[in-house]
């Protein structure tokens, strides 16, 4: 469905934003090569920060369904991925022992597979009861992977090794975000988007005028829930380490959360903002604020769920507005995260 | 093969932690019954509920039998603050918004449980002396016999206050009806708070109860939402009778599977249980609709 060019014309109409976005990427692809390794790892955080922000915005800004289980799906891809690259730890055959981009290509199907199995169940609920059966699906995949040591390595974790250098990885982390950002867009932009959005705005409504909710339901879940994935495999290779506890942590939820709300939920470039500043207060924060910073941050949605719903880009562009906005949605995403 | 003795006290044990469950998950089910609000943070006031009644424990010495009403108080000062000063903001402008409000509450808390009171398990002791029993073999702690008492008592409670009161009856008309119940003279904003603080204030109770038995550290919040939630949808939104039924369910459950599967289940029985409900009846096994939307 993403074969068509219409979908991506919005994307280039705008040269000065499409010139932006592309200058912002080229400038973050020469950051491991011209800035230290820590600099190096706070942008990759950002940019794992923007994939999870990117795709969990695509089923709760746009699809209205609030799902609490999208670390799983993160910690699914990751744990996939990390199997794939070096099977001797948990005892898997050598012969499954791919390359990384083919381990990580695998965690991002499995994800989506997982997506896809656990759609049509999950979809039987919804509003209050999809939010607590995605919260508990994901609790389960993490309690299970805690308790198959011999696969997750426990509470020791699980070691990765692969081939490639750090720097090649940001690079190829750099391409995957930029992949789910304009994907993300041709979806938007598409008859799925116009689907998307009509279930969120009245789902009954949009349901007798012939769109098929489950049908939306499962296709943003699947993408998202796959992006995730990719977010994750990426993570493993470039972190060596992946843990049950930690990895499958609800804490990605978490900041995955303040990202989309700080940046505006079902605005594109809303996530891509709120990862830059979800960022650069985390690590001020940290610095700061040392142990409180998680207790702020919870504060910051709280605050910005209340009294900034529209998040940071609709605060910006309310405020300095161009007259070339049509809509929130149909903004390409220019900002630098 | 598991002996005999074994199974049924299991199953006596699970009926007794089953009290428990009912209680935790009351606050939960009267405030999505009667406000269509899911309290994300309500596994984590029960938390907040274990501290304080830890707190009275080692500080003062006080038996959490007694110190379950300084839960009690704390939560539902914390509940009642809560609706007055950010729900009541967010409530009516979609589900998004309490969910993220809820949710970021529940981080808070977690985060400066941990800071506070660091990682390390804690718990409490019944503090007063008592004897286990005997029953065809199979053997009741006095603790879990003593929280169960006190939980049916709770849960009585509860009920006999939604139904007798004036108070409770202006709750259940809010929940059938807001507008209605607005006509008739009866402050829905009021009743909204006080639902609230009620509901957060069990959450309290029962933490206490539960520090009897289990060890509590500040990250239990999101596995006591999940089975709160088990035994809400078990039991039906709303149901006082339907919230005991499914902590009692639930409790069994628990305990028998965790004898054929390993303690390490204990959770994954639960929410494994919880999924399965939600997926054969939506709206609980008693309840006919809930505030699904």
């Amino acid at each position: 469905m993403l074969g068509s060019n219409d979908y991506f014309t919005g994307l280039f109409e705008n040269r000065r934003r499409t010139v932006a976005f592309v200058v912002a990427s080229l400038a973050l692809a020469t950051i491991p090569f011209t800035t230290t390794p820590y600099v190096t790892d706070i942008v990759f955080t950002g940019l794992i920060f923007v994939m999870l922000g990117v795709s969990w915005n695509l089923i709760a800004g746009y699809a209205g369904q609030i799902s609490l289980g999208h670390h799983a799906f993160f910690g699914v891809g990751a744990f996939i991925s990390a199997w794939l690259t070096t099977p001797a730890r948990a005892n898997l055959p050598e012969a499954i022992q791919s390359p990384l981009l083919v381990a990580v290509f695998v965690g991002m199907l499995g994800a989506g597979l997982l997506a896809l199995v656990l759609g049509p169940i999950l979809f039987r609920l919804s509003g209050h009861y999809f939010a607590i059966g995605t919260l508990a699906v994901a609790a389960i995949i993490q309690l299970v992977l805690e308790d198959q040591r011999r696969f997750s390595g426990g509470s020791t974790g699980y070691y990765v090794q692969n081939s490639m250098s750090s720097e090649v990885i940001f690079l190829l982390t750099l391409v995957a975000t930029v992949a789910t950002i304009v994907v993300s867009y041709g979806i938007v932009n598409s008859r799925s988007g116009l689907g998307m959005r009509a279930i969120h705005d009245d789902e009954s409504a949009a349901s007798s005028l012939g769109v098929n909710p489950l049908k939306y339901k499962l296709f943003s879940f699947v993408v998202a829930c796959a992006m995730a994935g990719l977010a994750g495999g990426f993570y493993a290779q470039f972190r060596l380490y992946v843990n049950p506890e930690s990895t499958l942590s609800v804490t990605w939820l978490v900041d995955t959360l303040v990202v989309v709300i700080l940046g505006g939920m079902g605005t594109l470039a809303g996530p891509i903002l709120g990862a830059g500043l979800f960022l650069s207060l985390d690590t001020g924060l940290r610095t700061f604020a040392g142990e409180f910073a998680t207790v702020i941050e919870g504060g910051l949605i709280i605050l910005f769920i209340v009294f900034v719903p529209g998040g940071l880009y609709k605060f910006l562009a309310d405020r300095f507005g161009s007259e070339d906005q049509p809509s929130d949605a149909d903004q390409p995403a220019p900002n630098e995260p | 093969m598991v002996a005999s003795d074994l199974i049924l006290e299991a199953l006596l044990n699970g009926l007794l932690l089953g009290g428990i469950y009912a209680v935790a998950a009351l606050g939960l089910s009267l405030v999505f019954g009667i406000m269509d609000i899911v309290n994300l943070a309500h596994g984590h006031m029960l938390m907040v509920g274990a501290y304080v009644a830890i707190f009275l424990f080692t500080t003062f010495n006080i038996t959490p039998i007694i110190g379950m009403i300084g839960a009690f108080v704390v939560l539902f000062a914390l509940g009642m603050a809560l609706q007055r000063v950010l729900l009541e903001r967010v409530v009516g402008e979609g589900i998004e918004q309490p969910i993220i409000v809820l949710f970021g509450l529940a981080l808070m808390l977690q985060s400066i449980g941990r800071i506070w009171v660091g990682s390390d398990a804690q718990a409490t002791d019944i503090g007063i002396p008592g004897e286990a029993i005997d029953i065809a073999g199979a053997t009741l702690s006095f603790p879990r016999m003593v929280t169960f008492v006190i939980s049916i008592l709770l849960i009585l409670g509860t009920w006999a206050f939604l139904k007798f009161t004036t108070t409770g009856l202006a709750i259940r008309a809010t929940a059938q009806n807001n507008s209605a119940a607005q006509y008739m003279g009866i402050d829905t904003d009021n009743i909204h708070v006080l639902t609230l603080g009620l509901g957060t204030g069990l959450a309290g109770a029962a933490g206490a109860l539960l520090s009897m038995l289990f060890p509590i550290t500040p990250f239990v919040g999101w596995s006591y939402l999940l089975k709160a939630f088990a035994v809400v949808v078990l039991g039906g939104v709303g149901s006082v009778a339907g919230t005991l039924v499914g902590g009692l369910i639930l409790g069994v459950s628990e305990n028998v599977g965790v004898l054929y599967l390993g303690g390490g289940f204990r959770d994954i029985i639960s929410f494994s249980i919880f999924v399965l409900v939600l997926l054969v009846r939506p709206h609980g096994l008693f309840g006919s609709s809930g505030g699904g939307e």
